[in-house]
């Protein structure tokens, strides 16, 4: 049957068409196989400001290298945690993922995968590179890092009459007066919350400790190898301990969660102080609408106070935060490596540092940084200005039972008044105290 | 001609052909083959998502487990371990506290609600469903809810109690380890008083009138009423709440983790939550030590079960 010669015309072209979208897409075939599709699991779903870093972050590697795709997604730290802690042992993890220092046991496990191979370590800085060393090899990108801060309110600091000292840092019985008076103004002293997190209600403690034992003893107290019934050590308590006798935190603490401290500290009922690390900016630099501090919230930065015959009063903690990892059993480290290396970068250092006002493990240059919040930057290097480091926090030298008692006494029950200081003490020497 | 083949090889088909043929005296009775295929579906879930990680945690609990694919063998180890555990312990105190005293309060007061419904109490209807309501609210609404109830500065308990000039009684509910885990059981009972209210109104209603009639016109009075009539014959139902509510208990984890997380210095921990820490909260890799724990917890629950079996199997109907 001879067909209506248009007609056949017609279907001449379909094939035509038909072979030609076929021999593109054969064409193409090999170069869409080669084109990967890489997981990312990270933090920080409602910190909007490290987020947006990531997303656009994420957005430039994939336009700058096609052949890799991203599937990022923001996972709240204890939903993260849980879910790679099962993935990572039947091989489905994410080929990147967020991890914090003190889960360095995944590294020791094999289950990461190092970096040495795939990024620029002279990118890093050598303190951050040192939190993720396991074996002699780097097991993260050190995206944030962060020194443990002890803000405050500098219109309730005048208002109960006191002014702070030239070097921002009150001695013992300046600031047991200071509490005392902030107390019996119906201020709370402190601002702190740990019904979600094993660690902020430890940390005024710690700082304290810290100047007071010097760098030395201090890493011996959190290795196991000085017992908390050290005089020092108990004098430190002692004190603390008064302190929160006189109302030092909020009593609603054990069931404040980090976030709603943030807003029981700028916004209501308000407190004098915060002790909290240098990530205050993720929660509190967003509009006030979003759960970020008030515009004109008139936000300072003090140092901790120093008990009389502290070792090094200019002691205090810097620490590695939220890093990316690299799973060892991923399929495309290829990928991976290449995403983790655009990261690791000195301009993103620098980029990281102007979007979240935070330190990086990345090297960077400060003097870059503008902006509305510049100043507070500013005041946030003067604080850190001469300062002797301790690198890393309390959790990230305590594990298992020691890590599980430090969250229990030392940042809820201590700090809340349920303890005794030789109970703690014991408590703690009990846990984490190395075998002699 | 005959075909049957001689020997051994007779018997067995004979035996075959018993098993894969319906029994023609009993035509109710299907083929193994057609059972086969109905339940085969059913066993292989059951035993995939069931029997399987059962025995692999039994499995586990005898080696130090890092790995799927790597593990060392460590014998009774962690058994050992566990009985040698302080924590383990404050959890099991916990956990047996809140299972004896929990279901009490529970079915206490699911009962009374039951009896004010029962009584024909103004707006039943409306308290009916009011009163149910928490049962099917889940742990996480019900512990976010509570933990707000709770809370020191503006929670509805503190502010109740400050207002009636009780200042001194306000506390930090789930702060201080004097008062979480019984704020914990409240919080429970609350939310479970609905579903024991529910049974025992229906067990209420299905209660023999004649005797109750009876009892009124001997002028039985209303506590006489309830203590000698209503109680005994609601027993066997009020005794089901309560071991239902019991093993329930036995393995609370859920609300516990939402409010306190097991804390302070673990008060509220039950052996659930810490079988979780030690698995996945604690940054230690190991399945086979909180596998040990669920084993040794696995069978105390049995225990009671078969305990509550043999003391009122004779007595009571048991139907959990």
């Amino acid at each position: 049957m001879n067909l209506p010669s248009t007609a056949a015309g017609g279907r001449i072209r379909t094939l035509a068409a038909l072979a030609l979208t076929g021999l593109a897409l054969l064409s193409a075939g090999p170069a869409g196989a080669a084109q990967q599709t890489i997981t990312m699991w990270s933090h920080w779903p409602d910190e909007a400001s490290k987020r947006n870093f990531i997303e656009d972050r994420v957005k430039e590697f994939e336009a700058a290298t096609p052949e890799c795709k991203v599937n990022l997604q923001f996972v709240q730290k204890a939903d993260l945690y849980a879910s790679v802690k099962t993935s990572v042992r039947t091989g489905q993890a994410p080929d990147i993922f967020w991890l914090e220092p003190d889960e360095i046991g995944f590294a020791k496990s094999g289950y990461l995968e190092p970096l040495d191979n795939y990024i620029d370590l002279d990118n890093l800085e050598d303190w951050a590179k040192r939190s993720w060393t396991w074996n002699g090899k780097v097991y993260a990108m050190p995206q944030e890092a962060y020194s443990v801060e002890l803000y405050y309110n500098r219109d309730l600091l005048k208002k109960l009459g006191v002014e702070l000292p030239a070097n921002a840092q009150f001695t013992q019985a300046q600031f047991a007066d200071l509490v005392r008076k902030s107390a019996a103004a119906g201020i709370t002293p402190l601002a702190q919350g740990v019904a979600d997190r094993p660690y902020p209600g430890a940390y005024f403690l710690e700082e304290v400790l810290l100047r007071k034992l010097g760098t030395d003893d201090y890493g011996k107290l959190l290795t196991g190898k000085l017992s908390f019934k050290d005089p020092r050590v108990i004098e430190t308590m002692t004190w603390v301990r008064q302190m929160v006798d006189g109302g030092l935190y909020p009593k609603s603490m054990a069931t404040l969660k980090l976030g709603e401290s943030h807003y029981y500290f700028h916004t209501n009922p308000g407190a004098l102080m915060f002790p909290i690390a240098s990530w205050y900016t993720g929660r509190a630099f967003v509009p006030p609408e979003q759960g970020g501090q008030p515009r004109d919230f008139p936000l300072g930065l003090m140092n901790f106070p120093v008990m009389d015959g502290s070792k090094c009063p200019e002691c205090k903690t810097l620490a590695v935060g939220g890093s990316y990892v690299m799973y060892s059993r991923g399929k495309k480290k290829d990928c991976a490596g290449k995403m983790l290396k655009s990261l690791a970068t000195v301009e993103n250092g620098n980029k990281w540092m102007e979007a979240v006002l935070l330190q990086t493990g990345v090297k960077t240059d400060p003097s870059r940084i503008q902006g509305i919040h510049a100043a507070y930057f500013k005041e946030l290097q003067q604080r850190s200005a001469g300062a002797k480091f301790f690198i890393g926090t309390p959790l990230h030298y305590m594990s298992g039972k020691c890590g599980d008692t430090f969250a229990q006494v030392l940042n809820r029950a201590f700090p809340g008044g349920f303890l005794s200081v030789e109970q703690a003490a014991e408590q703690m020497d009990a846990a984490c105290k190395a075998p002699s | 001609m005959n075909r049957t083949l001689p020997g051994p090889a007779a018997g067995l088909r004979r035996t075959l052909a018993s098993w894969l043929a319906a029994p023609e005296a009993d035509t109710r009775r299907a083929a193994l083959p057609t059972i086969m295929v109905f339940l085969l579906p059913a066993l292989l879930v059951y035993a995939g998502l069931t029997a399987y990680p059962v025995v692999r945690t039994f499995y586990n609990s005898f080696f130090e487990v890092a790995d799927i694919a790597s593990s060392d063998f460590v014998g009774w180890n962690n058994y050992v371990a566990v009985l040698r555990d302080d924590t383990f312990w404050a959890a099991v105190r916990n956990t047996a506290i809140w299972s004896v005293v929990g279901p009490v309060l529970d079915v206490v007061v699911g009962l009374l609600l039951a009896l004010c419904l029962y009584a024909g109490v103004r707006f039943g209807r409306f308290l009916r469903v009011a009163w149910f309501t928490p049962v099917l609210l889940s742990y996480v609404v019900v512990g976010i809810m509570w933990v707000w109830i709770y809370n020191y500065d503006w929670g509805v308990v503190n502010v109740a109690l400050r207002a009636l000039g009780l200042e001194g009684l306000a506390q930090a509910w789930l702060g201080d380890p004097r008062f979480a885990l019984g704020s914990l059981i409240v919080t429970h009972a609350w939310k479970w008083a609905g579903f024991n209210m529910v049974v025992c109104l229906a067990a209420l209603h299905s209660l023999p009138s004649e005797v109750l009639e009876a009892a009124e016109l001997d002028n039985c009075g209303w506590w006489h009423k309830l203590r000698h009539i209503i109680v005994p014959m609601l027993w066997p139902t009020l005794l089901n709440l309560y071991i239902l509510a019991f093993i329930g208990k036995m393995k609370v984890f859920d609300l516990v983790w939402i409010m306190t997380e097991g804390g302070p210095v673990w008060s509220t921990e039950t052996v659930s939550t810490y079988v979780y820490k030690r698995a996945f909260n604690w940054n230690t890799f190991d399945l086979g030590y909180p596998s040990a724990i669920a084993v040794v917890w696995f069978f105390v629950v049995v225990g009671f079960v078969i305990l509550f079996n043999v003391l009122f199997r004779s007595r009571e109907r048991m139907e959990f």
